[in-house]
């Protein structure tokens, strides 16, 4: 268990940076996950933490204590490697051994470990079969095995559950998650998937080109993205975004487009730093809309139905406007069809406005 | 994971291809075990009957080569009057000696060049493989000239040390090809799991053991056959098994009897090697270490 300062680091490949001044600091026994895109610097961020990569520039302090010329096996952490790595030539058993052998644990003592941890992982049926017998989801839950055997201070996960089914997947995520509590043990838990870091992680760092853009819980950065890029990365389906302008009109302040004319909340034209007339990107999740084949009263947006799609317990409809697509999310007794006109209405709490040049964030 | 079965398809061509496969391996075959067979054969004849040759043409005089009382006296006199016994141990020891050392250097070396980037590393890997484009012979004089100036004329070590001179270079350049297809992930996770770097490094040398199997046949066939090092370096106190059947030469007197004998002796023990060592000589051990 510790708690992980990483300070201004940097990672440079050659001349190009894969890590530009990255600042975390991760509570002790916190679950702490790297969200981005493929190429963002997730994994580059993990092995510096490991010791497996040099630091270019910065600190990375554990429990205050410096450890970036420290060898791996000092560091005292356990990974689950994101191509597996697991050991040819030895047995599903002596892979996940390993860890505790070169420990000097004592027979029994490690018979027990892996045998609990197989168990706990589905896996122990396998345990004296060579790793190119198995599938990738098993080998991917054997790499989990070795890093869970022992205690650590910290695992470092780089995309554990990226290659099993969706069952396998779901299940996998209560495990590591309960695992994780019940260990008590710092982890760092890289993935690519925003479903994984929002259901999992304590906090969430978000990375985009090597870049820090948001380090918040899971709730401040689905409902308060700091940028329009964060904003479009997590949530499921993906946020709307549409452009339109901000005016003033008989001392409100109102943001218009082709298709529509809404004030903003008196909270929020504060935020907007002044009422001038520019153009700004507005966004709204899907499930910010609640959209109606009878025109209600207020502030709407006009549409007309482009297509419908039933997901199960949910609907989702396209609609046109006149300058672009969004998709709104609705229950299943929605009865529009194709080319319907419709009617939207705004959750104002839950929209956001973006700079149109750098995206950051207004509200 | 693809199955080791390979699927076969029968048509006219795979079936002809198959029927001249077999005549074209079982004239190879004759072509090439018939002189040791030949050579094992007299090595338990009499002379005079070992000069027993059928006419050319007469096919049914082959019997002829069956027919002969055995006899060890040449195996005797090469053990008891010729002192092949201890020949056979300065083979076995220049050889495997030189096996042993270059395989611990070679594969060592063998590793940094795999593994760690530095300046100069593409040139340092050339010159040593360069040093094996020169012939033997080429630099026997200097080599002699300076083994001499040490007192390695005529000894063991002496011949060992040049066989390692010229079995590293090679053993350096066959292992670096292994090294280099065992993904570095997996020393990766071993040092995370707790292993040293040297740890980490003997951890895959199992994944290796087809190159090392592969270096240290060809490494103790080269010294075990070799004649011009142990008739240069090696003369004296340190005569192998070529340079003694050599000797078995002599202007007044041929022992064929002897020589047979001498060949099937400096033969054996390598046949045996390969049988031993053939299950290691198997490649494809990483597969499935490593997400492809
Ligand atoms: N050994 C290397 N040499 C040069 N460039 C590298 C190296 N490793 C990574 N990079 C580059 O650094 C950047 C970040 O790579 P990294 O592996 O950290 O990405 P990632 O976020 O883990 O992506 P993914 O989700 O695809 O695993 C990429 O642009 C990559 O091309
Ligand atoms: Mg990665």
């Amino acid at each position: 268990m510790a708690r992980i300062s990483i300070n201004k680091v940097w990672k440079y490949y050659g001349t190009s940076p894969a890590v530009r001044e990255l600042n975390l600091e991760c509570d002790d026994g916190s679950f702490v996950s790297i969200l981005g895109p493929s190429g963002c610097g997730k994994s580059s961020t993990m092995r510096m933490i490991a010791g497996l990569e040099h630091i270019s520039a910065g600190d990375i302090l554990f429990d205050g204590q410096r450890i970036n010329d420290l060898p791996p096996k000092d560091r005292d952490v356990a990974m689950v490697f994101e191509n597996y790595a697991l050991y040819p030539h030895k047995s599903v058993f002596d892979n996940i051994a390993n860890p505790l052998r070169l420990r000097g644990f004592a027979a029994d003592k490690i018979k027990e470990r892996v045998t609990s941890a197989t168990k706990l992982l589905e896996i122990d049926h396998l345990l004296n079969r060579r790793p190119s017998e198995l599938s990738g989801g098993q080998k991917q839950r054997v790499a989990i095995g070795r890093a869970i055997v022992r205690e650590p201070k910290l695992f470092l996960f780089d995309e554990p559950i990226a290659h099993l089914d969706a069952k396998l997947r779901a299940h996998m995520r209560g495990e590591i998650k309960h695992l994780q509590r019940s260990l008590g043990t710092t982890m760092i838990y890289v993935t690519h998937d925003q479903l994984e870091a929002l259901s999992m992680a304590d906090m969430i760092a978000v990375m985009h080109d090597g870049e820090l853009q948001q380090w918040g819980t899971p709730s401040e950065i689905f409902n308060r993205p700091v940028n329009a890029w964060v904003a479009g990365f997590v949530g499921e389906p993906a946020m709307n975004f549409l452009s339109a302008e901000l005016r003033s009109e008989g001392g409100n302040t109102v943001l218009t487009h082709p298709n529509f004319n809404i004030p903003l909340l008196p909270q929020q034209v504060a935020l907007v730093n002044g009422s001038a007339k520019r153009e700004v990107r507005m966004g709204v999740r899907p499930d910010a809309l609640s959209i109606s084949t009878t025109r209600p009263d207020g502030p709407v947006i006009e549409g007309r139905i482009y297509v419908t799609e039933l997901l199960g317990g949910d609907m989702l409809v396209d609609v046109q406007l006149a300058d672009a697509r969004i998709r709104v999310k609705t229950s299943t007794d929605f009865t529009g069809v194709a080319d319907d006109a419709c009617y939207m209405t705004v959750n104002r709490d839950k929209w956001h406005l973006f700079d149109i040049e750098d995206g950051h964030a207004y509200f | 994971m693809a199955s080791r079965d390979v699927v076969q398809y029968k048509s006219p061509l795979v079936v002809a291809f198959k029927i001249f496969s077999v005549i074209f391996l079982t004239v190879y075959l004759i072509w090439t075990l018939l002189p040791i067979f030949v050579m094992f054969v007299s090595s338990f004849k009499d002379l005079l009957e070992a000069f027993n040759i059928p006419e050319v043409g007469d096919w049914a005089g082959v019997t002829v080569f069956f027919d002969f009382t055995p006899t060890l006296k040449h195996y005797h006199s090469l053990f008891y009057d010729n002192n092949f016994g201890e020949y056979m141990a300065n083979s076995l020891i220049a050889a495997g000696g030189s096996a042993v050392i270059a395989v611990t250097f070679g594969s060592m070396a063998a590793y940094s060049l795999s593994r760690v980037e530095f300046r100069g590393k593409g040139d340092l890997f050339f010159w040593i493989i360069s040093t094996r484009m020169a012939p033997v012979v080429a630099v026997m004089v200097p080599l002699y000239a300076i083994f001499r100036s040490f007192d390695l004329i005529g000894t063991l070590p002496g011949l060992i040390l040049a066989y390692t001179t010229f079995n590293l270079p090679f053993a350096i350049w066959i292992l670096k090809g292994f090294f280099d297809n065992v993904p570095y992930s997996i020393e990766e996770a071993q040092m995370v799991d707790g292993a040293t770097r040297f740890q980490a490094f003997m951890s895959i040398l199992p994944l290796v053991a087809p190159g090392i199997a592969a270096f240290i046949v060809l490494c103790i066939l080269f010294a075990w056959n070799d004649f011009l090092f142990a008739a240069i370096i090696g003369s004296g106190g340190a005569k192998t098994l070529p340079v003694a059947t050599r000797e078995l030469v002599q202007p007044q007197n041929i022992q064929w009897g002897a020589i047979m004998a001498a060949g099937v002796v400096t033969t054996l023990p390598m046949m045996l090697l390969g049988l031993v060592i053939r299950k290691y000589l198997v490649t494809g051990m990483t597969m499935g270490a490593v997400k492809e």
